[in-house]
Order: C-alpha cells, then structure tokens, then sequence
C-alpha cells in the first residue's frame, strides 16, 4: 500500500508582512485587508484575501499573485507611518499542497504540530516545522497547505518525494 | 531434526504454512508465527548462543524481549546487529547465526577462556594489562570483545520513516491492562493512540491458559481487539515498542513491519495528554550453581514455548520457585505431556490453592536447587533443604525456575517518576509519578488478572477524565486468579557444590563478581553496575537487575529499598538507527538552500559546496583541463582587468523599521548609523555584550523610518536571533520591527573595471555615474527591465554594482548579465577566488581574521570605533579587555619570503620559528594574481609595530620566513572601489 497523496509546488502568492501597532495598521489599511482575526494562530478572509494572525502585533496578508500590485499600491508600504511595518514578502515563501486521502499521514511524517481536526481546524494556521524548517501550515478542503522559505524549496520538493514514495 | 518436540496440536502458529529457515548453516523446519527460538526449540536444538567472557554453552532463557543468553545475527538481506533469539520472526529464506562463537555454539574455541576465568573477573581490565602498556593488549581484547557485526550495507529495499502523532491517551503495552483501559478511553472519545511490543494483543495472557467471563481469555483479547479497530479516534499498533519516555509526555514507538509496502520500520513520535503504562513484568531466575546451562529456562518460558507455541522444551522437568506463579506453568507443562520430576519450592508454605494446581506432582518445600549439572544441556540437579542437610540428585532435561516478577517501571522511571519497593511482591513499583502518567496491571505490582482487568479500566477511565473526557466506567469481566505470593530468596546459599551462580547471564556477572566489586569499594547499585558491568547489556538488565540489588542488599544486611535501582535509561529495547533517522539521509540528511541561479550554476560545471547557512554555492567554476588554481587565477584574473559576477543571493537582509531605529542601529553597530541620509548606506560592525565581533556588514537608510540592514551569509539566522533579542528583551520600550528578507531579495553582483559598462548595458533608468550614485549608496530603478535596488558596495576591491530583485525574476537577470556581459569579458566567480581578492584588500571574514579573540582594534579599524556614542554593545568590554595593556594579536599581512611558498593557513607563527608558545597564527594563505605571488593576512602579538620584520610559520617538518607588511596588497587608497 502506497500513499495516495498529491503534492504541488507553488505558485507563489502576494504576501505582506505586517507589524505593529493594531489600531494603526486598521487605520491604515482599511478595508484593504479582512478583519483582525480574534485569536492567535487564526485567520480570516474576505474579498480574495487573508489575513494570518502569526505573532504578537505580527500579521501576514496574502493574496494571489496577480494582485500583488494592487496590494502594494494600497498599503503603500513605503508611506506607511513609523509605528506600522508593510513589508513585501511574496518572494520569501515557496508554498506547497499536499491534498489527497492520505495528506494526513504526509503531514505527519513532516510536521510536529497536532494537525488533527479536533485541533487545528479550518480557520487555523500557524508557525510551525516541515521537515525542520520553519513553516507556516493551513488546511486545505482536501489536505494542507504550508509556506516554506522559498530557498529550501528544492530541498522539501526531495524530501515529498521521498515521504510519498 | 524438523520438529521432533513440536505438539501435535495447538498453539497459535499457523501449521498451513510451513517455514524454511537456517540456522547456523543448517536448516530447520517451523511454522508462520513461531519464533527463531520456538523453532528451534521445537527442532530439538538445545545450545544456540556462547556467552559473552567465558563462552560458556547457553540455551534459550526466555520467551521475549527479556531474552539474556542467546543473541543471534541475520545474514543476507535481512543482515541486522544483534538480535534476542527469542524476538526474530521466521520466514522463507531467513539466515541467522549465533554471535560471539567459532566455528559454532556447539564447538567454539573461544571456549578455552573457561580456562582462564579465575583471571578474568569482573573489572579484571582495570588491574591487569598494564605491563609494558595497555594499548598494547587494547585492539586484542577490543577484537575479542563484541558481539554481531553491523551490516556492511543499508537494506537493499525500502526505507524508514518517522511520524509525529498526538494522542488523549497513550496506553504502553496492550496485555490485559492494557486493553482495559484502551476501551475505556476509546468508548469515552479521546484519542487513543495503543502500542504493544508483540505481533498481536493479549501480552501474558496468550502464553497462560486463563478465563475471562467464562471463555479462554484470547476470545476476550480478541473480542476487544475488534471493538478497539471499529474505533476511528483509536491508533492500536502491535510490534511496536515504546522505547522512551521523555518531558512533556513524549514517548517514542518504534513499529516494526508496519502495513506499508515500502516501508521497512516506522518510529514515532507521540505527545500525549495523559499516558498509561500497562507493561506488564517480567520473570527473573533463580540464582544458583550453574543457574546458565542449556535446559535451565524461566518458568514463564517454557509455560509459553507449550501453549503458544506447541513445543517443547524438555521432556522431564523441575521446577524450582520462591512465589506461586511456577505452579500453573507446571501445570501447562504436564499438560502438554512433560513428566514434571519435582517442584523445589523454597518456601516452607506453600498456599493450599496453588498446591491443587498440580495434582500429582510432587512438591519439596523449604527446598533449593543448590547446582545444575550437564554442560551442553541441563542433565540433573542438586536439591537440598534450604536450612541444610543431605542434597539428593534429580533427573531432568529442563529446569523451570522463577524468582519472583519485576513490574516492567522503564518506561515509569525514564519519565523521572519515582518508584518504591513493594515487599508484599518483592520488587520494585511505581509511586510518584513526575508527569500524568499511570500505571496498571502487574506494572503498578499488581499480579492477579482481575486486579490487572480492575485497575486498567480505572486507568483508563481516569485518564480520558483528565483528558477531558465524560468517561463510562466501563465493565469488568469476571476473572479470577489466586493472588500472587513469594518469598525472595536472591540467591541459594545452601552447602554444596561450587561454581558460578550468574545474576547477569548475558554480561557473564556472578555474585561472586558483586563480592568482589563490594570489597574492593563500589559498593554503590550504581558502581556495582558499572564495575562488573552488570544490567550493561543489550537486554539491560531485565532479568538480573533486581537480583543483583538483592545480592547487594543481603552481602549489606541491608533493605532492598535502601539500595534502590539504577537509573533507568531509553531505549527500552535496541532501535535500529535507520528507525530513528527515518527519511533524513542520502540527498536530504542535511538542510541545503538554494538560490534561482543554482540550476544555472551546476550546469555550468560549478564545483559546489555549503558556504554558510545550508547555501550551496558555486566554489569555483572549472574549465576542461584546468586544475583548481588555474580556475581560480582564472577568475581572479576576470575581476581584476575586466568583470565578473556572483551569486551574492544568501547574504542576510533585515528590513527595520520604527521611529527608533536609528538609535537602535547606534546601539548594535559600533559606528554611527543614525547620521546617514535616505539613499545612503555605511559599512559597520557589531560585537557581542564581551567585546568580540559578532558580525560585520552594510546598513543603508531607505525612509525616514526604514532602513536595510545586511550580514554575512552564515551569521544571518544568528544575527536575526540577535537583533530580536535585543529589540524584545533589552529595549522593548523601543520602536524597531525587524522583518527578514533574506529571501526577498537576490542578487547578482557585477564587479570589475567593466562593472559600470556592463550595468549600462543592461539598460537601467539609475543614473550609474559616480557623480549620481556614490560609493556605499543604493537606488531604486529598473535594471534589464526589472524592478531592482542597486548598491554600491564591495566585497573584491573593485567597482561592484549589488543588483537586488526579488527571485522570480532572478534567473531572467543572471541570463541578462551573462548575456550582455559577454563582449565585455565577463565570467561566473566562486567563493575561492572571492577569497582571495577580499585577501588581497585586508577585508576582514568571520571564522578567519574575525577568531573570537580579536576586536576591531587589533583588525587596524580603530575608526569603527565610534568615540562620539556613549555607549554601544560591547564597548565597555573592549576597554576592560584593552585596559590591562596586555599584548594583542594584530592583523598584519605577510609576505614569504620564497614568493612560491605557500603557508597553510592556520599555521602557527612562533618566535624565530622555534618550537614555542605561538605569537600568531595565519589566517589565509592566497595566490594573488594581482601581486603574482603567495600574499597571507595574519594576527600577530604586537603586530601593527613590527610592520619590515621577518616572522616565522613553523610547520610540522619546515619554518618558513615571511615579511611582516601592512595588511592590504592591492589598491590601498581604495580608489577603484570608488570609481
């Protein structure tokens, strides 16, 4: 019995780095970016956005590609004021999916943090580790999805390779 | 021989399918389900193992993991280190032989050493051996030592693995208890994660012939086992061991033969909430003359070899006990057509319930085996009365004994609970336990099979409560069994025969080898242990560490509790490494990093290694024909008179911003940051709270509030670490967020006299004049129709433009550059000729100059040293380090003497070159095109003032005379790094 599991490498998405100040980044986002999720390790989404509560006063926004520039040119990261950080990042990440019946069982093998339903569900994500690297992970209606520094992607695609196998 | 003392009936093998294997080179006949040592044992095979110091003849002890005599090796594609014969499954085709014995256990001249045991007690390799020199005997006793070889090559198929799992409950052992309380916890709803050592579930009770609700207690088992599959919030794995219990409720389960086609063992790792250990007990012997011949077997053993396995271990037996559980496996036995010669009960009474266990049979109490007698297999014992008197002789082929039950505590232990001594069972059990952890059945010392039922499904009640679970108590089924009595007797002191009563079989440790470490002072369980070496082997002791804390305690006078146990230590039975490395090897045993031109790079013939932080960089890029200086002048050559371009990817990038960063950058750097001006940036250094440097790179200011801040390539993950330390803990008042962008930015870094032109080129809307775009700036624009940052900043001396994109559009740059750059002459550089220019301009790198004794001062960079800032990291330190005058070690450069001599770079550089206390070292050693010659850096005490003299290397079989110069070969003034 093999695994039945899929894994896919990229795209890479638009994402920003948020710091700082709550109050002031709402102020000055807007409704550019979805609510502030309540909780830690949470996230919420609106209009073909997310926004991942990742540390305190740390949040990423993500998007797809394609609006990259119309993030930037919202959130004006270079104009943004001394007590908010908007940082581009969507180079950073190299994302994976792994999705499949046995996705679970792929995780495992990868990822320390407890994946399962009854704690970590649909609107969870978090900073954890894939194969020893720093991820972030969220589920997919069909398996997972995590984010790993794009330099070691080549080094996770080996590693997939070798955990379906 | 092919099954001469195999039952015609019974068992739990499967007769329908026959096995071959081979033993020794000679093969034997069993069936799917049995054991390498019930087959053999069925085959009528009697000596299977040598022991480990005398090679005496040893037979099979055991039933399971606790085996001590007989290890076995698996050849050919199963080829394994050492494996208790007891826990080797057979199949078709296995090959197995014994270990430590030649030409076979049968005959095996290592076998002479029983010659010389009276030389050869415990510790003897502390006190003889010496004369002339002990490493003279070392490799000789060393070879004779050990056991089974490790396999010489990986498993021809398949592969390891390991999984990260979280349970509610983790149950250790899947026995009575066990099962128990998996069904409490399961039907309550937590997740249950189930792991026993043994291909199927049952533990003790699929070697006994017990009832549970008025059916053989394997329907129940069974009955259970089908509830627990139905369960989809439970895990039940079988031929999984938990083998260590760490902090925070980490256990770790090796499985073995998991249900995967590929995969050969599978190890997890499980964080469970609440975590019950069911691990049954294990028997220890008798000890006695000759308590190790082939025949003499725990009682437990051979009750399992007759009902689980349908062979037979003898075909006469006695039976020798202190407690009550001897009694039903004399039943099994004589049930299963073994004549049972006798029972030697050591106690004067013995319960009047147990007794009718075994009609018939005859009991002497208050009676002791005082010897076994036989070589190669058991041929009769020596019974005498415990307090004295005439010894009779008795016929036997196999010897039963049992000592008592050891509650199996490891893995209780290894979770730092602590455990007490239980008299009412003489042994060792649980008492506080230091994680939420508990115990049930014969590991809490409860022996009886409704006490076991009992307390698991209280176990497992309690822990899916506490695991927040609304927990049913579930029903116990009806059991009953007489409870369990003994009287310990540690060893047999009776008059009589003399010889070697063993405590530890597998280690060949004696009593007399106890007395022995007592009187000579370790008289500690714990110096014991480790002067006789006693509990030190493979099996650790299972079966001989309670009985050598007996011998301790009665050679003391003293209670077993006031000696205590050993500390307990994972694994609780041997992993494989392959288990524990599970998919980390060949290609991705380490981390590597890649950049977009890594592709580019390996195509291109790039010698590639790690340079830092997992990057795998080109070193140098060869040419057909070239030998690896060539290439490297080559190259050198490339960015001295034309251009050349790296790969400058990896080096760390921090975007900062806050209204105080500023101050912060002042506080970290040694210099003034505060003062640059947007579009600007400054070259700094950072040193830790102790005055050394930590880090060095280029700070540029792009807003009002944000800057970017560079490291070196292997500091950056430290030096993100460090900045967020201080930012956090050391001035959280302040403003500063720090973001990596290590991977947001890569860049190609075009340097040279043709840098400027290449750059041109490429087409680019920055205005790349001098005059526009200074030295140590950095501009925002388009290069090659991407969107770029561009700094001027060198590593090489030479005019260098840094251009920064992000990585999807990186290789399209690479190609440009390389494209474009070709009528200009340019070439691919590496990290070797990238050293040597740096060394030819005296710029400082971590791991050489930077050594972790040398501060900025003794680099000849006093001017980082801001004398304007009131403080900075570090600085204080400097001065308490300087403040004492002592000599420094100072960076010079050195010239040899010889221009074709190198000096290897570490090499000591020593007073006139004579054998002394060093005053330097080299730090690189490089063929400077530039200088054509061998040019080094060096740090040298007094260094700065001696500037004109010769020094000396002093190598191993030469000294080589240098010139002492100022630490910089080409271009001092820095003049083409400004152009």
């Amino acid at each position: 019995m093999l695994y039945d599991v899929q894994f896919r490498r990229g795209p890479i998405a638009a994402l920003f780095d948020l710091k700082g100040d709550r109050d002031t980044l709402a102020r000055w986002s807007g409704k550019h970016i979805p609510p502030f999720p309540l909780s830690p390790n949470k996230f919420t989404a609106s209009g073909g956005r997310w926004l991942f509560y990742v540390g305190p006063n740390h949040w990423i926004l993500r998007a797809d590609i394609e609006r990259e520039e119309e993030c930037e040119r919202q959130l004006r990261p270079s104009e943004a004021p001394p007590q908010i950080s908007i940082v581009r990042i969507s180079d950073v990440f190299t994302p994976f999916a792994v999705t499949g019946p046995d996705a679970a069982a792929i995780m495992s093998i990868a990822c320390p943090l407890d994946l399962h339903a009854a704690a970590f569900g649909d609107e969870d994500a978090a900073f954890t580790e894939i194969f020893g690297l720093k991820a972030l992970v969220r589920r997919l209606p069909d398996g997972f999805e995590f984010a790993v520094e794009q330099s070691y992607g080549d080094m996770v695609a080996a590693y997939l390779a070798r955990a379906v196998a | 021989m092919s099954g001469e003392n195999r039952l015609p009936a019974g068992g739990r093998i499967d007769r329908s399918r026959k096995v071959s294997f081979q033993f020794n080179g000679r093969t034997y006949h069993g069936y799917e389900g049995d054991t390498l040592a019930s087959a053999l044992i069925a085959n009528g095979v009697s000596v299977t193992a040598r022991s480990f110091k005398y090679h005496r003849p040893r037979g099979i002890v055991g039933s399971g993991v606790e085996e001590p005599a007989s290890l076995v090796e698996l050849e050919g594609a199963d080829a394994s280190g050492n494996q208790p014969i007891t826990t080797v499954r057979i199949r078709n085709g296995l090959r197995v032989r014994s270990v430590n014995c030649w030409p076979s256990p049968q005959f095996d001249l290592g076998a002479v050493n029983q010659l010389f045991a009276s030389l050869i007690p415990a510790g003897f390799y502390y006190k003889t051996f010496k004369w002339p020199d002990w490493q003279l005997f070392e490799p000789t006793i060393r070879r004779a030592a050990g056991l089974a070889s490790a396999p010489s090559a990986p498993p021809p198929h398949g592969h390891f693995e390991t999984r990260n799992a979280h349970a509610d409950v983790l149950i250790a052992g899947a026995g009575p208890a066990g099962l128990i309380a998996a069904l409490a916890a399961g039907r309550a709803g937590a997740r249950v994660f189930l792991a026993d050592e043994g291909p199927e579930p049952g533990g003790s009770l699929l070697n006994r012939n017990l009832v549970i609700a008025g059916r053989p207690a394997t329907d129940w088992v069974g009955e259970v086992s089908r509830e627990l599959a139905a369960m989809d919030n439970v895990v039940h794995l079988q031929n999984a061991t938990v083998w260590a219990y760490r902090e925070h409720n980490l256990l770790i389960v090796n499985e073995r033969a998991p249900a995967h086609e590929t995969v050969l063992e599978r190890n997890w790792q499980v964080r469970a909430r609440q975590v019950i250990c069911a691990t049954g007990a294990i028997e220890r012997p008798m000890v006695f003359i000759n308590n190790d011949r082939p025949g003499a077997m725990l009682a437990s053993a051979a009750q399992a070899y007759v009902n689980r396995y349908a062979a037979l271990p003898g075909r006469r037996a006695v039976v020798f006990t202190n407690n009550d559980s001897a009694y039903s496996a004399a039943a099994d036995m004589k049930a299963a057509g073994i004549d049972i010669a006798a029972i030697i009960d050591s106690r004067d009474c013995v319960p009047a319930g147990i007794g009718r266990q075994v009609p018939g049979i005859k009991i002497l109490k208050g009676h002791v085996v005082t010897a076994a007698k036989g070589y190669r297999r058991v041929r009769s014992v020596t019974v005498s009365a415990r307090n004295g008197g005439a010894s009779q002789s008795i016929q036997c082929d196999l010897l039963a004994h049992s000592g008592g039950w050891n509650p199996a505590v490891h893995l209780f232990s290894q979770s730092r609970g602590t455990l007490r001594y239980d008299d009412a069972i003489a042994g060792f059990v649980p008492d506080a336990p230091a994680q939420s952890t508990h115990s049930a059945g014969a590991a809490a010392g409860l022996m009886a099979l409704n006490e076991a039922l009992a307390s698991g499904a209280r176990a497992g009640h309690q822990a899916a409560s506490l695991a927040g679970f609304d927990a049913d108590i579930v029903e116990i089924p009806d059991a009953h069994e007489e409870p369990y009595a003994i009287e310990p007797l540690w060893r047999v002191e009776a008059p009589g025969p003399r010889g070697k009563a063993f405590l530890d079989i597998q280690n060949d440790v004696t009593v007399d080898d106890i007395h022995l470490a007592m009187r000579e002072g370790y008289a500690t369980v714990e110096h014991v242990k480790r002067y006789t070496t006693g509990g030190m082997g493979i099996d650790q002791g299972k079966t001989g560490n309670i009985n050598i804390i007996g011998a301790v305690a009665a050679r003391k006078g003293a209670r077993m509790q006031d000696i205590g146990t050993t500390t307990f230590r994972s694994p609780y039975t041997p992993v494989s490494f392959g288990a524990i490395a599970g998919l980390r090897e060949g290609g991705v045993h380490l981390p590597y990093r890649h950049t977009p031109v890594t592709a580019w790079n390996q195509t291109n013939g790039a010698v590639m290694y790690e340079a830092g932080a997992r990057w795998q960089r080109p070193g140098y890029f060869p040419c057909e024909g070239e030998g690896f200086q060539d290439t490297v002048n080559r190259e050198c050559r490339a960015v001295r008179e034309r251009v050349g371009v790296y790969d400058g990817s990896p080096l760390g990038t921090f975007e900062l911003k806050g209204r105080d960063v500023g101050r912060f950058l002042d506080f970290i750097y040694t210099n003034v940051m505060s003062s640059l001006q947007v579009g600007n940036g400054r070259y700094g250094i950072m040193l830790s709270d102790d005055g050394l440097i930590l880090d060095d790179g280029v700070a540029f200011r792009v807003g009002e509030y944000r800057w970017i801040v560079s490291t070196s390539t292997g500091n950056a993950d430290a030096m993100h670490q460090h900045m967020e330390r201080i930012a956090q803990v050391e001035r959280p008042q302040w403003e500063v967020m720090i973001t990596n962008v290590t991977s947001q930015w890569n860049n190609a870094t075009v340097c040279g006299p043709r840098a400027r032109a290449v750059v041109e080129a490429l087409g680019t809307d920055i205005d790349l004049s001098p005059e526009a775009f200074a030295f140590m700036a950095l501009r925002d624009g388009t290069v090659a129709g991407l969107p770029a940052r561009v700094a001027r900043v060198s590593f090489t001396g030479e005019l260098s433009f840094e251009i920064n994109v992000a990585p999807r559009h990186m290789r399209k740059l690479w190609d440009a550059v390389m494209e474009v750059g070709a009528p200009f002459g340019i070439e691919p550089v590496g990290s070797e000729a990238n050293h040597v220019l740096r060394v030819e301009k005296g710029f400082l790198s971590l791991g050489h100059e930077v050594d972790g004794t040398a501060d900025p001062h003794d680099l000849g960079m006093s001017w980082v040293m801001s004398r304007k800032k009131a403080d900075f990291m570090g600085k204080r330190s400097v001065a308490l380090r300087r403040a004492g005058g002592a000599a420094r070690r100072e960076l010079v450069g050195l010239l040899p003497v010889d221009p074709n001599t190198p000096i290897p770079e570490g090499a000591p550089l020593t007073p006139k070159g004579r054998r002394e206390a060093t005053e330097g070292l080299v730090t690189a050693c490089v063929w400077s095109v530039a200088n054509s010659r061998w040019v080094a850096l060096a740090l040298l005490k007094d260094g700065h003032s001696r500037q004109g003299e010769t020094a000396y290397a002093r190598l191993k079989d030469r000294v080589i005379p240098v010139t002492v110069t100022a630490p910089v070969f080409y271009d001092p003034s820095g003049e083409l790094l400004r152009s």
